[in-house]
């Protein structure tokens, strides 16, 4: 038992993190502070662009979402993120495996007594 | 934006364009992230990580590997009170500026699949160099493309303003060439060189007239040096009352 717990919870987050991003482009278009705003407000504290960028741009090129870049009002312009049918499938797809994976672990755990 | 961050903003668009990423993508994602460290108020380094790494995350190494589409090439000039205009409205065309040649020439090349309409500026800069121009201009997109004496012309792609649509289905021809010396040297340069030889002459005269001896050495060298640096001067005089009046007709125009 070597990881700290907050190094666990980085963990679990990156394996998550395509999802969550997908899940929170189910209601309309987003962009990229919006969507760490988003993560933020539920609990995921403040992922920085280091981080998130670079998983819209792997999420583009699979054609998970789509990009379309405009102005702004505040700075040069920004790129605005939608999800693709091909998103939408694979976040119905792989959060389903997520939530059996979420339901094996907790059943184990729950033998093991954590309540 | 911060000094920092807008040096953060235009080394990353540097390695963003080192690593092979079409220039639409590249002035798309450097306008994000400027405006990404506009809202949040973060510092470049402490947000998105070491320059190097992040870019490598947004251009994977395949980036360089995408076939290159045949292009034209194009070297054309134009003077000062009309390069502006010219260059914007070739720009629409799809003429991309990659430099300016030893004779006052706009390099330009044009991508014959997918061509981009391109937007173009011209500064006013010391005849040391264009400062920190660049970082300023860099988060808005915009990219140096060459220098003459005290001017520095900056480009970017109008997708940068008005996306995919910016891209060209049908581009104009390439113009007509000029004939003669026009052709191959801007009268930017004719007026400049013309300029020069005078003076050196004029200058040589009085020198070696003063010292009775026309080859006086050091103070004939002297001389020619002092010669040349009028016009030069006077270049920078006039280009500076252009530009103001320039200024004020913009304003006036308002």
């Amino acid at each position: 038992m070597t990881a700290t717990p907050a190094d666990r919870r980085a963990s679990w987050f990156k394996g998550v993190l395509d999802l969550l991003v997908l899940a929170s482009l189910t209601g309309g278009e987003s962009y990229g502070y919006e969507i760490a705003k988003t993560l933020d407000a539920a609990g995921f504290g403040r992922i920085k662009g280091g981080t998130l960028y670079p998983v819209l741009n792997r999420l583009e090129e699979a054609g998970l979402v789509a990009a379309e870049f405009r102005a702004a009002d505040k700075g040069p312009g920004r790129r605005y993120y939608t999800l693709t049918d091909a998103g939408r499938d694979t976040l119905q797809a792989q959060g389903g495996q997520w939530l059996a994976f979420e339901a094996s672990v907790r059943e184990l755990l729950a033998k093991g007594g954590v309540a | 934006m911060s000094d920092a961050n807008a040096g953060y903003v235009a080394e990353l668009a540097a390695a963003l364009r080192e690593s092979g990423l079409p220039e639409e993508r590249v002035a798309a994602t450097v306008a994000d992230v400027a405006t990404h460290l506009q809202e949040t108020g973060a510092d470049g380094l402490d947000e998105f990580g070491p320059v190097g790494e992040f870019a490598a995350q947004l251009a994977p190494a395949g980036a360089e590997a995408v076939a290159e589409s045949p292009v034209e090439t194009w070297r054309w000039t134009a003077d000062t009170y009309a390069d502006e205009a010219l260059l914007n409205r070739f720009g629409a065309e799809g003429w991309e500026v990659e430099r300016i040649d030893a004779l006052g020439r706009f390099v330009s090349r044009r991508d014959a699949e997918r061509p981009l309409s391109w937007e173009y500026r011209r500064e006013l800069v010391s005849l040391l160099g264009r400062e920190d121009l660049d970082e300023r201009l860099a988060p808005d997109g915009w990219e140096a493309c060459g220098n003459w004496l005290m001017y520095a012309w900056f480009k970017r792609p109008v997708a940068v303003r008005e996306g995919p649509a910016a891209e060209l289905a049908a581009p104009a021809p390439r113009p007509a060439a000029r004939s003669g010396l026009g052709r191959y040297v801007s009268r930017r340069l004719r007026w400049t060189l013309a300029l020069t030889a005078v003076t050196l002459v004029v200058a040589a005269v009085v020198v070696g007239l003063a010292e009775g001896d026309a080859a006086s050495g050091l103070g004939f060298a002297g001389g020619l040096l002092a010669g040349a640096a009028v016009p030069l001067g006077l270049m920078a005089v006039v280009s500076w009352r252009t530009e103001r009046v320039r200024g004020r007709a913009d304003s006036e125009a308002l």
